[in-house]
């Protein structure tokens, strides 16, 4: 990068200005931020600016509960936030010592994550082309399990599709073929069965 | 109706697959594709084993009368039906279900066959998918046909994903093998 003249020389306005907004200065602030997007709270959590609420549901208790409430057979998934994961993830990195009894909250999460996986897999017993309904599943157990969903949804889809089209062609051909009977025409099916080769 | 898709490479290669035929007419100088000589005659009724898309557009035309693949064979598929896991799909043929599903308008139960085998197995492969390093699971992972090996592959890679954020790798460069 070239440098100019100006700038060999000294500094030029813009950079100054820079430097300038570096100075102290006294403000009234318009807002109490006491609820604010987690990224910026991590940007202030990070300069030791403030210190982050835990949410009510990462609490040992809470989360104690939700594990009970999940292991019960037949039970269905329990209310979480749709990124209970992710922001406990970030929560219990950046700001352990915001928690209380981190270790413990920790353990939980995992297994709740635990409880909850092996309940998609029974789940997977329901599996049928039309419709999948699992309440309360958070987008990340959702990104887990999209490429199994979606591709046996899709090969169920085409199997039904084809299951129908094979009975419609069956009946024309029945048609087609009036004459021959439909135990006929199955015959001819079955003769090639017994002799594959 | 499931016609083979144009660009999808899996229906090209499952069209591959072997049927077995009956010539319908008489063959003048093809006895090479027979196995006889090169200028002989090829007789009706003699068996030919051709690949499918071959066999597709002949059966059409009325020169060969196709008959069902073996692998779709009414005893087959009893055999199969009864333990969907333990059966050796790879072998059987690479392309199972997706030769199946060009197969099915001509075969009525096909569909199903390939619905309960599917049912069946995408569940042993989804509780694999969730367990890393199963020597159990080692055999039944060489039986996957290739739709089943591709589908474990994305499932394994969709489960791994959360644990190695979690272990903060997701995003973390590391210096590929080819350089000492």
């Amino acid at each position: 990068m070239a440098i100019t003249t100006r700038q060999q020389e000294g500094f030029t306005m813009p950079e100054l200005e820079y430097m300038a907004q570096c100075e102290d200065i006294t403000i009234v602030p318009l807002h109490r931020m006491e609820r604010l997007e987690l990224m910026r709270a991590l940007m202030l959590k990070r300069s030791n600016r403030c210190r982050i609420v835990a949410p009510e549901w990462l609490s040992y208790e809470h989360l104690h509960n939700l594990c009970k409430r999940e292991d019960q057979p037949d039970s269905m998934f329990t209310k979480l936030p749709f990124h209970y994961l992710e922001i406990a993830q970030i929560l219990l990195t950046n700001a352990e010592d915001d928690l209380i009894d981190s270790q413990g909250v920790r353990r939980l999460i995992q297994d709740l994550r635990e409880v909850r996986q092996s309940k998609t897999r029974e789940g997977l017993r329901m599996l049928n082309p039309l419709q999948l309904q699992m309440d309360n599943l958070s987008i990340a157990e959702i990104n887990e399990i999209r490429p199994l969903f979606a591709h046996s949804f899709d090969m169920l889809r085409r199997l039904d599709e084809l299951a129908g089209s094979s009975d419609v062609s069956r009946q024309q051909s029945q048609n087609m073929f009036a004459d021959q009977s439909y135990s006929e025409f199955d015959d001819t099916f079955s003769s090639s069965y017994l002799n594959p080769e | 109706m499931s016609k083979p898709g144009y660009y999808d490479i899996d229906d090209i290669l499952a069209v591959q697959e072997r049927v077995p035929c009956v010539l319908q007419v008489d063959l003048d100088g093809l006895g090479s594709a027979g196995g006889g000589g090169g200028t002989s005659k090829v007789y009706r009724n003699s068996r030919w084993t051709l690949p499918f898309w071959m066999a597709d557009r002949l059966n059409e035309e009325d020169y060969v009368d196709m008959e069902v693949s073996p692998i779709f064979s009414k005893r087959a598929n009893r055999m199969y039906a009864a333990s969907p896991e333990s059966v050796q799909l790879r072998s059987i043929s690479q392309h199972y279900y997706q030769f199946g599903l060009q197969m099915g308008d001509l075969v009525p139960e096909i569909p199903h066959v390939l619905r309960n085998m599917y049912m069946q197995r995408i569940q042993k492969i989804a509780r694999i998918a969730q367990q890393d390093h199963n020597i159990e699971a080692f055999d039944f992972v060489q039986s996957l046909d290739r739709t089943e090996a591709r589908l474990l592959k994305l499932c394994q890679q969709a489960q791994g994903a959360i644990p190695e954020w979690q272990q903060n790798k997701a995003y973390t460069l590391t210096k590929t093998s080819a350089i000492p």
